[in-house]
């Protein structure tokens, strides 16, 4: 068959497009047909990762699970046909001008992506988590949701702010600027940060086909490297019928995983993805893909033991590396963690950076931003309030039903309004009543809680003239108040604000 | 089959380009259609008690002498309700929905072309529009109901004011023939009761927190340029307490009342007495009223009940 490989590619077009559909349906009113962390869960990368470091169970652990299984018999299926990083590795893969190379790839860098899964799984026994950085899912779903979509808004939006000026074609930029809205436009964009070092990282990878054909599959992705052994001993496998093979070559130069051996038959179980481009490249149709119940040929893994010995090394020069700043914890209680976030050891062993709760957060209140090592390097990229750019909409729990690891535990709607993620302190030297003796209220206008947790005491006021006036002071109630930030958001000092947060009294259960 | 041949492309594309660099004079600045029809306060207010919100309504429309009155066949009208909190509508922070859909409808039955109901919202946009109700209810009665442009507003002079001397405005107010102001009645810790008055700050652009540093004054520069036609104030609950949001039903009391009038001190006084305040006791009525902008003293108001 000539078409077998587009049948792969409809499929990667099918999941990439469902990766798409899940990513817009993030949002609020938040009513998916499939709940968008669904994708973000298939990965056993992350499922195994985040087991060994924080020992926690997730429902969200069964489709990765039913994918490692899946991998036993298919191989490397998911890297072919449902990654959507693979996906575009391949589209970017497109723009290259490739000449049918005359000799064989080089393999020598295909133990590095063994060596970062060893790395990875070391460091994971020392609970530092560091798979987020990996983790093709969360990688695409990071890149989308703080550079990607963001960049699709401002430019559309430039070419609305473009053509303004011009008055007679306002009413049409409106509707057209009205049917956007709410699906392919927010209302309110809400300034997200760290998309340029996450876009570059994103960049650099895809690059990478500079080097090699799938570069980063073939040779750093360790989700690829943990399927590829559970891919050794698969059952579905190439054969070639040896009488029609004339040795061409053609198949393993086109194979885009480097996956087939010198004698054109034998291929590597743990590199092979099931493109099936060999199946159609094939002048004589002589590959074909069969099952081989009775005895299938386990592939060696390319990782050598000196190769094993230097990846633990590594492992646990980092995870010191990382432990070590262990110490700036302190200075961290300046910063607010989502409601519903694990203690905070627990919350980075779970958290993979996937950005799901930064993306819902900014259709709705904005409080959420990818810090970047104001929790410490081992931090970067969690989610921290920003309270000036945005707050936590007091009747939304939208970041933990999106989670997908349950690093931010799901609290009903009742529960989270009474949950404390930090606490209002009013900064008197900038406070308009405080500091200039004129009411001002905003911040208690917006407090949400039903009992205001900003209330007010009728006071004198001393001028510069030493003349005395009434002034209503405001305070924050402590108890009352559960750190949503809409005051500090709202608060209309320029630059420091009156009214700031911190995560003073923050309630975070462990689960 | 070349539609456009490149040449042609960037010839156009090119022409269009230079036009958004031109300084925006096209968009006339001068008489908006708002400021068309003057303010023309008059000593009656209707006052409606007990019954279903579109039945207050009614009767009191019917007592001001129709919608026709104020909604001239073929007008563009915007109806300003305050769906500004992401609160549902038993909480009493925002306009009843019922309110908004009989307003909006007899608009139309009395001839308006279009209906505009929008709000800046203070909660995230798309929750205040769908939990307050207000955004379902008059787009069913038939209005015009969409999220605010950033882009749309427009920088209005205001040659009285004593601290703002302009402030941006959205153009779709400045551009419909007729305002109808639909507040609901609230407690408010700065002013006190956040009523008609306040209710006009949906329609601002700039920093709006700025807005509250000497507050009396400065709503009163914005009320003494962007004034209703009419004011119908949503009183079917009081927000008594915790306002202008709210949140706890125990601070809400069901009055089913409803207010209308031409004057937009004397509604607001009006409403100031139903939470048992002296208008006196108010910085921006009393500022309002000094300003030429209504009557104060509810004695020098004719009340007819409805």
């Amino acid at each position: 068959m000539k078409h077998l490989h587009k049948i792969r590619i409809l499929f990667q077009s099918l999941f990439f497009l469902f990766f798409l559909i899940l990513f817009f349906q993030a949002t609020f009113p938040y009513h998916p047909l499939v709940r968008a962390e669904f994708f973000l869960q298939w990965s056993p990368l992350t499922a195994l990762l985040t087991f060994l470091s924080s020992h926690r169970v997730y429902a969200g652990m069964i489709p990765a699970g039913i994918l490692l299984f899946l991998t036993i018999f298919l191989g490397r299926f998911f890297c072919g046909w449902i990654c959507p990083l693979g996906a575009m590795i391949d589209f970017a893969d497109l723009f290259i001008k490739r000449k049918r190379k005359l000799q064989r790839d080089s393999t020598k860098f295909r133990w590095l992506k063994f060596g970062i899964l060893t790395a990875l799984v070391v460091m994971a026994l020392f609970s530092v988590q560091f798979v987020w950085f990996f983790d093709p899912l969360a990688l695409t779903n990071r890149t989308f949701t703080t550079a990607l979509y963001p960049m699709l808004v401002v430019l559309t939006e430039s070419v609305f702010s473009w053509l303004w000026p011009v008055a007679f074609l306002q009413p049409m930029l409106m509707s057209v600027h009205g049917f956007l809205e709410g699906w392919l436009l927010p209302v309110n964009l809400h300034l997200i940060v760290q998309g340029i070092p996450i876009f570059l990282l994103f960049l650099g990878i895809l690059s990478l086909n500079l080097i090699s054909r799938r570069f980063w599959c073939r040779n750093v992705c360790p989700l690829g490297a943990l399927l590829g052994i559970f891919a050794k001993f698969r059952i579905l496998e190439r054969t070639v019928d040896e009488e029609g093979c004339v040795s061409c070559r053609i198949c393993q130069a086109d194979c885009r995983m480097n996956a087939i051996e010198d004698n054109f038959v034998d291929f590597s179980k743990a590199e092979c993805i099931d493109s099936l481009d060999c199946v159609d490249a094939c002048p004589t149709q002589a590959v074909s893909y069969k099952f081989n119940l009775k005895n299938p040929k386990a592939s060696k893994i390319d990782f050598s033991r000196r190769r094993f010995l230097q990846s633990v090394g590594s492992g646990v020069l980092a995870a010191g590396l990382f432990k070590i700043d262990f110490v700036n914890r302190e200075s961290r209680g300046n910063h607010v963690r989502p409601p519903g976030a694990l203690p905070e050891d627990q919350f980075l062993e779970q958290c993979i950076r996937c950005q799901e709760c930064v993306r819902v957060c900014s259709t709705t209140g904005g409080l959420l931003q990818p810090s970047w090592l104001e929790t410490g390097w081992e931090g970067i990229w969690s989610p921290i309030g920003n309270p000036r750019e945005g707050y936590c909409e007091f009747t939304c729990n939208l970041c933990g039903e999106v989670c997908p690891t349950g690093a931010i535990q799901l609290l009903d709607l009742a529960t989270k309004q009474k949950t404390k993620i930090g606490t209002a302190f009013f900064d008197h030297n900038r406070c308009i009543p405080w500091n200039s003796g004129d009411n001002c209220m905003v911040c208690q206008e917006h407090c949400p809680t039903p009992e205001k947790a900003i209330v007010f005491r009728e006071g004198d006021f001393l001028t510069a003239e030493g003349k005395i006036k009434r002034v209503k002071y405001p305070y924050v109630k402590e108890d009352l108040c559960i750190g949503c930030g809409i005051c500090v958001t709202k608060c209309p000092v320029e630059g420091s604000p009156g009214i700031f947060l911190t995560a003073e009294g923050a309630e975070r259960e462990e689960v | 089959m070349k539609i456009l041949s490149r040449r042609a492309f960037l010839s156009i594309g090119s022409q269009l380009g230079l036009l958004a660099f031109l300084p925006p004079v096209f968009v006339s600045r001068s008489h908006f259609r708002l400021f068309k029809r003057p303010y023309q306060p008059d000593a009656d207010l209707f006052v409606a008690r007990g019954g279903k919100a579109a039945d207050l309504v009614d009767r009191v429309v019917a007592g001001l002498g129709g919608m026709s009155r104020f909604v001239h066949k073929g007008d563009v009208v915007a109806v300003k309700p305050n769906m500004s909190w992401d609160r549902t509508p038993a909480q009493g922070a925002n306009t009843n929905p019922e309110v908004v859909a009989e307003v909006v409808k007899l608009c139309l039955e009395a001839g308006a072309k279009k209906v505009r109901v929008f709000d800046r919202t203070c909660n995230e946009a798309k929750r205040s529009y769908e939990h307050s109700g207000v955004a379902d209810a008059a787009k069913k009665a038939g209005a015009e109901v969409y999220f605010p442009y950033k882009r749309n507003y427009v920088s209005v002079k205001i040659p009285d004011g004593e601290r703002l001397h302009s402030w941006k405005i959205y153009k779709d107010v400045l551009d419909s023939d007729v305002l109808i102001n639909l507040p609901t009645a609230k407690h408010h810790s700065l002013s006190q009761v956040t009523l008609g008055i306040k209710n006009l700050m949906g329609y601002l652009g700039n920093d709006r927190g700025k807005i509250h540093r000497h507050f009396d004054q400065k709503i009163v520069d914005i009320a003494s340029v962007l004034h209703p036609g009419l004011t119908i104030l949503d009183a079917t609950r009081l927000l008594l307490r915790n306002g202008p949001q709210g949140g706890n039903l125990d601070d809400v009391k069901w009055i089913y009342t409803v207010i209308g009038g031409t004057d937009m001190v004397a509604v607001d006084s009006f409403g100031a007495s139903l939470f048992g305040l002296n208008p006196d006791d108010l910085g921006f009525l009393v500022d309002a009223h000094k300003r030429g902008l209504g009557e104060l003293d509810l004695k020098k108001v004719h009340i007819h009940q409805v």
